[in-house]
């Protein structure tokens, strides 16, 4: 019986509902000692004084850092700009300037607290257009000498403040505007969203035999791996990365964070473990936080309303330092025309630096607030034509075949109409109209999103029992990938039970190199990389078998837990059989599989900086919701939400959904609850969960979802990635939704009850105004 | 830091008044543990008062008397009966139920939050609070025992031991309306409590608003109140309650709001308040 497709337990499940899973927040060492950071209490400043010594005199310290103690270099994912401490200036608020190690966390902390700062504080740069004049003051003063990880002769557009640069200026855009019949601009302004996993990050660093191994939760050891060797200039093989259960990451955890303190804490330490654990707030004013934007749209229309040409222009908060988010700039290529001809477009994507938290990857990287912006837009010129908003749409929408701005086609964009239908089948929009009632609102969108294609690779080992072992550095963040996936697709190819296949937790020591989880690529990845493996493994598990059964290899197939002869199951050897026998005899059974998805092709003459250049394996999604508010309060509450997504296939039904409803869970408290604002001094306004609120369930409407399945020829059974797409829309439809319910524009996000309640009463007045006229 | 539970009413007094203000009163701990994990407050004793069973009755013959440990899940359930819907409601909206099940009345008095749910709930119900010591036993207006941020006249040596809530008379109906950013486990923006007693022809005769998260303390506006009484909850009369209502509040900015939205939504929740109490009345 096959197994993909059908509900199967998660292999982790048990352990983390009964508390027994180890997460990496738990992890303990022999004679462990515990390490507390010293951070900036400002934004912006010079340090004036940076004294150890009342720390290094207390009882029970053990060691005490500084930029003195580590290696001078510059660190960086993408661009080499980031110090391990700050040396002599400060860039944002909570950025580590010393460390300390002490026999208790408690102590360790007391310590942190001992070290002697001051702090000359200067002007901090926290607004986004006002970083890009001429005259406003240089984050990095210094910022020509940082080298990009690529090398120097990276394609890496750059300027004092301009973090990052991606430009596609194709020809015809300013002719088209020249002749437009109407030209509609808007403006967007989104916030910063926190990834507010259950589990702070922490980390366990040893220094040993002049190695350094770190205990880690975390999406991506292998560039934990690369960053730690980085700063702390050795090369990468002396550094060994171990993950643990992962207690949420969704971005977050793909970049180092308290790794390389824990490592150059043991060694300052002589060797005794040492870990360091994020309180609530730390984590939070210091987390790669989704990034705050502005964009700005201009649409040029012809006499029947078409669209003939567009402007997009995005600026993006970087932060104080880089991370991934150079790289995701020219995202905004792909998505500035959302899944909509719009003629030739002018996209300019600029990420600045600023005095405040470094942003970095969040689920559905720089799509959210992309299309919140192209879908608002497209609600916005609907509305100033005076036609149905989704006839507009479907009137625009991609087809088969479609060409993009990049010159990527994309030959299967007809299922976009699909997902039209699917949604429509389940709340006709017509009827939807037809039972308006005040204050409440529909909002519809639609999207299109990559499955990240870095590589991925997989050993899959057969124990004499007959069970398998995956060995992989893939991670499992929650999203059941590896659980339930990469186990299922294992167990589907060598005919035995989920149950009997275990997959190791990641250690750079064992398993090859993996990108991590990240842009939904795991079940997809290294499910096709397990399964190549599992493929090597049933080669030889055959010709092992063949000469028992004293039948041809090829006469022989795997399945129900035995190899057995093709149209004679009777004649069979149970699977444990065969590999105890190789052990003995040809030696112990193993497969080996590596898999990567190749970029789609692309014009490399489109545009400046592009690099993230194409979107492989693409998937397809609209999403409608049905909103009320409050007209005392300003409120929103979501009643009803439509998701019709293409997956590919289904692996499991219980993943698949539940990631569906992960994701417009997190899209809806982004849409609507989560604050995280900066204040001008560039310091977080939220600073806990408390102030930082997440929905709750009672928030969220259960998700109605309608899986469309054209399977990817390319993939395990089928599959494409699923994760991140359901985060993409919730911010435009719910936006829609309310601008639709109160008969105004709602162009920020988050939509605030402020903003809904100002808005609701400015127009009553209005109203009343005009009545009495 | 030292901690010791009492086990009589007659221990703790004794207790509190050998260490005074050294001694800090742990009943649910969902404030003084998050204050001491803050370092807000540093006391050298902690004096554990959950185990005082005397403190947790509910006594409904005669006046309403509620003991300080009873818990904001028991009011939440309606243990105090009909006719207190915002108390019931008040304390349903505290936190969580890991919060609600073990944090009492008398505690969330004591902190006297600015934002505190219960107190105007416990305000348009007339409370009173007893107070006791070895020296003896004073009852006060809750009014005039809550008298700032986190501010009341409780001496050191006093223990909060009793709530005694008023009689709500026929055709009385109360509510307690929350403003938040979500559905639930919120710090509120507003919470506004009305009771309102009407006569036959649905002239409001009595009436009762408070207030919270508008000013420094919880608190009643008597203007509001004078407005309402002779009206029907018309939209006249509401909007001469409300105008009154911004006159008696002091509203701030801060993390969860803007002085200006607390202004904004206090008319609108006034109008529902008085609607919700009309129907109450009436049932």
């Amino acid at each position: 019986m096959s197994v993909i497709g059908e509900r199967v337990p998660r292999s982790d499940g048990r352990a983390k509902a009964s508390g027994e899973a180890e997460y990496g927040v738990d992890h303990a060492e022999p004679d462990m000692i515990w390490g507390a950071l010293v951070r900036s209490p400002v934004s912006s400043g010079r340090i004036t004084r940076l004294d150890t010594a009342p720390a290094l005199a207390m009882p029970g310290v053990h060691a005490v850092v500084t930029a003195a103690d580590a290696p001078d270099t510059r660190a960086g994912w993408v661009l080499r700009d980031q110090r391990l401490f700050a040396a002599d200036r400060v860039l944002y608020e909570g950025q580590p300037v010393a460390a300390v190690a002490a026999d208790t966390l408690e102590l360790a902390r007391e310590a942190a607290a001992a070290v002697v700062l001051e702090i000359e504080p200067l002007p901090a740069v926290v607004d986004l257009d006002a970083a890009l004049r001429p005259d406003a003051p240089l984050v990095h003063p210094d910022w020509e000498s940082y080298v990009p990880a690529l090398g120097p002769d990276a394609d890496y557009p750059r300027h004092g403040n301009l973090a990052a640069e991606s430009v596609s200026d194709p020809p015809g855009v300013d002719d088209a505007f020249a002749r437009a019949h109407r030209v509609v601009t808007d403006e967007f302004v989104v916030q910063r969203q926190y990834q507010a996993y259950i589990e702070p990050k922490s980390a366990v660093g040893i220094y040993r035999d002049g190695r350094f191994t770190v205990h880690t939760a975390h999406q991506f050891p292998y560039n934990v791996r690369d960053r730690v060797s980085q700063f702390l200039d050795v090369r990468p093989s002396a550094v060994r990365i171990v993950g643990h259960t992962i207690g949420g990451g969704f971005g977050a955890k793909l970049d180092a964070a308290l790794e390389p303190y824990a490592a150059l804490l043991s060694k300052a330490a002589r060797g005794r473990a040492v870990k360091l654990v994020n309180t609530r707030t730390e984590d939070l004013i210091t987390c790669p936080s989704r990034e705050g934007a502005i964009t700005r749209v201009r649409s040029a229309l012809d006499e029947d309303g078409t669209i003939i040409a567009r402007e997009l222009e995005v600026i993006a908060d970087n932060g104080a330092y880089s991370g991934e988010m150079p790289w995701l700039a020219s995202i905004a290529l792909h998505c500035a025309r959302g899944v909509y001809r719009a003629g030739p477009t002018r996209v300019t994507a600029r990420l600045v630096y600023t005095n405040t938290a470094p942003t970095g990857a969040f689920r559905g990287v720089n799509g959210t607030y992309l299309y919140h912006a192209v879908e608002r837009h497209m609600d916005h010129i609907a509305a100033e034509l005076g036609v149905d908003r989704r006839e507009y749409r479907l009137r625009h929408l991609f087809d088969d075949g479609e060409e993009l701005l990049n010159g990527q086609v994309l030959t299967d964009a007809g299922i976009l109409r699909e997902g039209f239908e699917a949604i429509e089948a389940a709340a006709p929009w017509a009827k939807l109209e037809a039972e308006r009632r005040p204050y409440r609102g529909i909002g519809i969108a639609a999207a299109w999103w990559l499955t990240n294609p870095m590589p991925g690779t997989a050993v899959v080992k057969l124990h004499e029992d007959g069970t398998a072992a995956v060995i992989t550095a893939a991670t499992d963040n929650g999203s059941g990938a590896v659980s339930m996936g990469v186990t299922q697709i294992v167990a589907e190819r060598l005919g035995i039970p989920p149950s009997d296949v275990f997959v190791t937790l990641p250690d750079t020591d064992v398993a090859g190199f993996d990108a991590g989880s990240q842009g939904s690529r795991t079940t997809r990845i290294v499910g096709k990389a397990s399964q190549i493996a599992a493929d090597e493994v049933i080669t030889k598990l055959k010709d092992v078998a063949a000469g028992l059964l004293e039948a041809a290899a090829d006469d022989l197939e795997v399945a129900d837990g035995t190899v057995r002869v093709k149209g004679a199951p009777g004649t069979s050897v149970p699977i444990a059989v065969v590999a105890a026998t190789a052990t003995n005899t040809v030696g112990p059974i193993q497969g080996t599989g590596s898999f990567v998805t190749p970029f789609p092709d692309f014009n490399p003459g489109c545009a400046t900086g592009l690099m993230l250049p194409s979107f492989p394996t693409p998937t397809y999604h609209v999403h409608l919701a049905e909103v009320e508010v409050d007209p005392v309060t300003g409120t929103v509450q979501v009643l009803r939400y439509l998701v019709a997504q293409e997956v590919g296939a289904v692996i499991s039904p219980d993943g698949t959904y539940g990631q569906v409803m992960g994701g417009v869970t997190q899209g809806i408290g982004y849409a609507l609850h989560e604050s995280l604002r900066i204040g001008e001094d560039g310091r977080y306004r939220e600073r806990t969960l408390e102030s930082y609120r997440l929905p709750l369930a009672g928030d969220v409407p259960r998700v109605e979802f309608f899986p469309l399945e054209h399977p990817d020829p390319d993939g395990p059974h089928g599959a494409k990635g699923v994760g991140e797409g359901p985060i993409l829309l919730p911010a435009a439809v719910i936006a829609n939704a309310v601008s639709d319910a109160i008969g105004r524009p709602l162009n920020n996000i988050p939509i605030t009850p402020e903003e809904v309640l100002a808005a609701l009463q400015t127009a009553e007045l209005r109203n009343d105004e005009e009545h009495v006229r | 830091m030292e901690l010791s539970t009492a086990d009589s009413v007659d221990e703790a007094l004794d207790e509190l008044s050998r260490r005074g203000e050294r001694c800090r009163v742990l009943a649910g701990g969902t404030d003084v543990m998050i204050q001491l994990a803050r370092r807000e407050i540093a006391p050298e004793h902690l004096l554990h008062v959950e185990r005082l069973g005397e403190l947790r009755a509910v006594e409904t013959d005669g006046s309403t008397r509620l003991g300080a440990l009873v818990t904001h899940r028991d009011l939440a359930v309606g243990r105090l009966g009909p006719g207190y819907a915002a108390v019931a409601e008040s304390a349903a909206t505290v936190g969580g139920l890991q919060t609600q099940v073990v944090g009492t009345i008398g505690g969330n008095v004591c902190n006297a939050s600015p934002a505190a749910d219960t107190l105007p709930a416990l305000l348009v119900h007339d409370a009173e609070v007893t107070l006791r010591s070895v020296r003896g036993s004073r009852t006060v207006p809750l009014a005039e025992f809550v008298v700032g941020r986190r501010v009341t006249t409780r001496a050191p040596d006093e223990l909060l031991t009793t709530i005694t809530l008023g009689r709500p008379a026929p055709r009385t109906g109360d509510v307690y309306l929350k403003v938040g950013r979500r559905s639930a486990m919120e710090v509120a923006i507003v919470g506004l409590a009305a009771r309102l007693t009407f006569d036959g022809t649905g002239v409001v005769t009595d009436a009762r608003i408070a207030v919270a998260s508008v000013g420094p303390r919880p608190l009643r506006s008597v203007g509001a109140e004078t407005a309402l009484v002779g009206g029907t909850g018309d939209a006249e009369s509401v909007h001469a309650a409300a105008k009154a209502l911004l006159q008696d509040v002091d509203p701030i900015d801060d993390v969860r709001g803007t002085a200006d939205y607390r202004r904004r939504v206090i008319p609108g929740l006034l109008g529902r308040a008085v609607r919700v109490c009309a129907q109450r009345a009436e049932g």
